[in-house]
């Protein structure tokens, strides 16, 4: 089993490497609007010297942080899969022995993380330049503390977003959907607002959102904002939605399958 | 410069009909076109690789080398050639999508390149294997577009339209989005589009190509009432001998860029293969060694065990009359070589 | 006149091909809603903690949000979808046929695909407009309007200048696939003032990819921040624009049929 996933990462890295230009300029899509909020807030907590307790520096390493946190838990399911539902040749991936999307999906997304982190660590070294982050509050225990929730965080969010693109099994209009499902994480993760500064029935909903560990959580935790115990609750509550996911995913893929092969490709 | 037809060992027939001087009044007049691109030199390796960052090296590639040749109004001519001979090319500078690297053409009168409002409006170029149609839209939608972007009238377009129908056999189809029709029903569709503004020049680039027998015959048998009904003058290519024996009175063959043989088809396998088959069956049916007697062509069973020979033309008569006297001949026949083998042999000088 | 009676057939047979697929309209909208609501939630939580952003109030922000939509209106109901057809064309060399018919070829390549939906983004637009700049107490004297016209259009032809010159491009480099991709990503910054960014960023989107002098421009005219000479000088970049762009292009269409085999 460890040799196909060896198998799956040479191949789905080559393939990546290929598309690396296109890979540049997604990388260029997707900064910008994290540098534009960045730049609002700055601009918000420099006029007044504080915004809600956070300071200018707190929202440049919020942000800055953002792009790495979110390069790895950012989901790209629907792009390499949807169009193979919707055209059937997801068929040849079926044929094979594995469970297509625990093992080859998974890695060509991880490979694609890899990556996109490669190409990213110049670009964030030259914004860190631009912006002067004061990474005071990070030490190595409060990273080593982030790494189970960012890892968490990858795995909900793909199981999440492998389960959203499995829409595609019964509808065409998988996209639209995805655009309301990309709207709650949006609102839910901290993505483009830190949660703190959200409206509060927005932040009671999000503790108990498993959106939040997209973003929010390990952002929180690496720069040394959430105490202990919140930690250990909100892992707790990671590992929990992580096996809902999982059980979602599996009972979704399941039924998509069966309607998959009697419709046909 | 040689003149294009002494390249090569076929010499052009002489044929009224296709005078070759000057006559202002034809469609097509093609004189010394050339197409020269510059294609990178890629050579493999890690060195050239980085030496090919820095400097640039060219090669030429010439897709079509002084070409000469006049087509009168009303004509089908042929085009024929092996992938890569300097067809399409030839045809996009007819119809002025390409300049032209040397020599000059002008078609209807017009400078094709200058693609003036008119002259696209008098022609039409139909590439077999690339759609003008709309993917997702019904072709009738872009029928309606095609009137708009030509600017007939409503009266025209319904008539023509539909005579198109009635000679493609559209029916229906029209209304079907493109992407659900099959391949022959599509470029049906594809030549109503192109056609809707009753261009006097047709180019069609392998109008036929990958389409099943029937579907070929009915464009063949469309293209044929077309021309007769219109006057239109056809220029096409093709890979299928079917269309060119069908539809074309004339074909150029273009090889390597050059133009290798410009007239009828008759004509050219007099010239270019000047053999003729022998079949013969014996009456022991036991295939025998007739090598002696000229060259043996393997041939299909459907010949009913007839073994095919090959000999020169004109000694037909004594190799026949040697056969006959040698062998104990049930049956004989004398046939012309197929097309493809003469037009093959052409290819090849 | 010939080119206006083109346009209304492009027009109608996008709109046929849209009216065959209803429910995809409806959903459309919905997101569109959806996104216009996410968009005035971060404008409200901005201002629950602070009372301008970079010199401009909510009322401001929210007419700054409504020219965006402008904006996004003219990316999304043309240029995004033509591109597509432009590139696919470029790959099957389809766009060939283009280049045969009697008509314009950038015309047939800047209006083949029309998004029509997307004239409800007009709708909205004009009521952020109106709702943003009565909000913002700032009368907006006629003047001050037609400026605003002015600007907006001429912000407009600039965009569209920086596109034709991107899918230009592909004439020279073919594997140029993702040509509008940095149009794409920076048009998100348009959502704010330009004096918001830092510098660095300021520059890019004022010169590079003049994503502010569609946006921020136009309201600062609609503000009456503008004289007459800037306004003057804005919409003689705008000319000087499209003429260059015009220029491009008919290089990479000599290009296009100079190379292509």
């Amino acid at each position: 089993m460890l040799r196909i996933y060896q198998r799956l990462w040479q191949v789905n890295w080559a393939e990546q490497w290929q598309y690396r230009a296109n890979l540049l300029m997604y990388l260029l899509y997707w900064l910008v609007s994290p540098i534009v909020y960045l730049a609002v807030w700055t601009t918000v907590a420099k006029s007044q010297s504080s915004v809600n307790g956070l300071t200018a520096n707190d929202f440049v390493t919020y942000y800055l942080t953002l792009l790495v946190v979110d390069t790895l838990t950012t989901d790209i399911t629907i792009h390499v899969l949807a169009y193979k539902i919707q055209d059937g040749t997801l068929s040849a991936e079926l044929l094979k022995p594995i469970h297509p999307i625990l093992t080859s999906t998974l890695i060509n997304n991880l490979a694609f993380k890899m990556l996109m982190l490669m190409v990213m660590i110049p670009v964030w070294l030259g914004l860190a330049l631009l912006f002067q982050p004061d990474f005071g509050a990070v030490t190595p225990l409060s990273l080593l503390l982030a790494i189970p929730a960012v890892v968490l965080g990858m795995g909900i969010s793909f199981l999440l977003g492998a389960t959203m693109t499995c829409v595609a099994f019964w509808t065409t209009r998988v996209y639209a959907i995805n655009e309301f499902y990309w709207a709650i994480i949006v609102l839910f993760a901290g993505k483009f607002v830190p949660l703190s500064l959200m409206p509060p029935v927005v932040q009671q909903l999000a503790r108990f959102l498993p959106f939040q560990f997209f973003d929010y959580l390990p952002i929180q935790i690496i720069l040394g904002r959430l105490p202990p115990d919140e930690i250990l609750r909100s892992f707790g509550m990671g590992v929990v939605w992580f096996g809902l996911a999982l059980a979602l995913f599996l009972a979704v893929w399941r039924s998509g399958l069966k309607r998959f092969s009697a419709v046909g490709a | 410069m040689k003149a294009p037809y002494q390249v090569g060992q076929v010499p052009m027939p002489s044929n009224g009909e296709r005078d070759l001087s000057a006559s202002k009044t034809d469609t097509v007049v093609v004189e010394a076109l050339s197409k020269t691109y510059q294609v990178p030199e890629r050579e493999g390796g890690f060195a050239a690789a980085v030496r090919s960052f820095f400097i640039r090296r060219y090669r030429d590639v010439h897709a079509v080398q002084q070409v000469n040749f006049r087509i009168g109004s009303g004509e089908i001519v042929g085009f024929l050639g092996p992938n890569g001979a300097g067809k399409t090319t030839t045809l996009k500078m007819l119809s002025g999508l390409l300049y032209p690297s040397g020599g000059q053409t002008r078609v209807l009168g017009f400078t094709p390149w200058e693609r003036k409002a008119d002259f696209l409006r008098a022609i039409t170029l139909v590439m077999g294997q690339r759609n003008r149609l709309s993917w997702d839209v019904p072709a009738a939608d872009s029928l309606l577009l095609n009137q708009a972007i030509y600017r007939l009238s409503d009266a025209d377009y319904q008539q023509t339209l539909a005579e198109l129908d009635e000679l493609l056999e559209l029916g229906p189809i029209l209304r079907k989005p493109v992407r659900n029709l099959s391949l022959g029903e599509r470029m049906k569709c594809e030549l109503a589009a192109g056609l809707l503004h009753r261009p006097q020049v047709l180019f069609l680039d392998e109008p036929t190509i990958g389409l099943d027998i029937t579907a070929q015959a009915r464009i063949r048998a469309f293209l044929k009432e077309y021309n007769r009904r219109t006057g239109a003058t056809i220029l096409l290519t093709s890979h299928y001998m079917a269309d060119v024996t069908a539809l074309c009175e004339r074909i150029i063959i273009i090889h390597q860029g050059q133009l290798k043989y410009d007239g009828g088809l008759t004509d050219l396998s007099r010239q270019i293969a000047p053999v003729k088959l022998i079949g013969v069956a014996l009456r022991d049916a036991a295939p025998a060694d007739l090598s002696r007697y000229g060259v043996m062509v393997p041939n299909e069973p459907s010949l009913d065990g007839k073994q095919l020979l090959q000999v020169p033309a004109d000694e037909v008569a004594a190799i026949t009359a040697r056969l006959l006297s040698d062998l104990p001949v049930q049956d004989l026949t004398i046939e012309d070589p197929p097309i493809e083998a003469v037009i093959e042999k052409a290819f090849h000088e | 006149m010939f080119i206006f009676k083109l346009l209304a057939t492009l027009v109608k047979l996008n709109v046929q091909q849209e009216l065959a697929y209803r429910v995809d309209a409806v959903i459309n909208i919905l997101v569109n809603l959806m996104w216009l609501g996410w968009e005035l939630l971060s404008l409200s939580i901005i201002f629950s903690n602070t009372a301008t952003l970079g010199g401009w109030g909510p009322g401001e922000m929210i007419a700054l949000l409504g020219v965006f939509r402008l904006v996004n209106m003219l990316m999304a109901a043309l240029i995004w979808p033509n591109t597509e057809r432009f590139n696919t064309g470029v790959r099957d060399g389809s766009l060939d046929y283009v280049f045969l018919q009697p008509v314009n070829s950038l015309f047939m390549i800047s209006f083949s695909r029309i998004i029509f939906w997307r004239v409800w983004d007009l709708v909205l637009a004009t009521v952020l407009l109106v709702v943003g700049v009565n909000m913002s107490g700032v009368g907006a004297s006629p003047y001050n309007v037609f400026s605003f016209l002015l600007l907006v259009t001429s912000g407009a032809a600039i965009l569209y200048s920086l596109w034709i010159v991107l899918i230009a491009f592909t004439f020279w480099f073919t594997k140029f696939d993702n040509n509008v991709t940095i149009l794409q990503a920076l048009l998100d910054t348009g959502r704010y003032p330009a004096q918001v960014y830092p510098l660095w960023l300021r520059l890019i989107v004022t010169f590079v990819v003049p994503i502010a002098v569609a946006t921020t421009v136009p309201l600062q005219a609609l503000r009456g921040d503008l004289s007459g000479w800037q306004v003057l000088m804005f919409l003689g970049v705008s000319v000087v624009s499209v003429l260059v762009a015009l220029r491009v292009w008919k290089a990479g269409v000599q290009r296009y049929s100079g190379a292509s085999s």
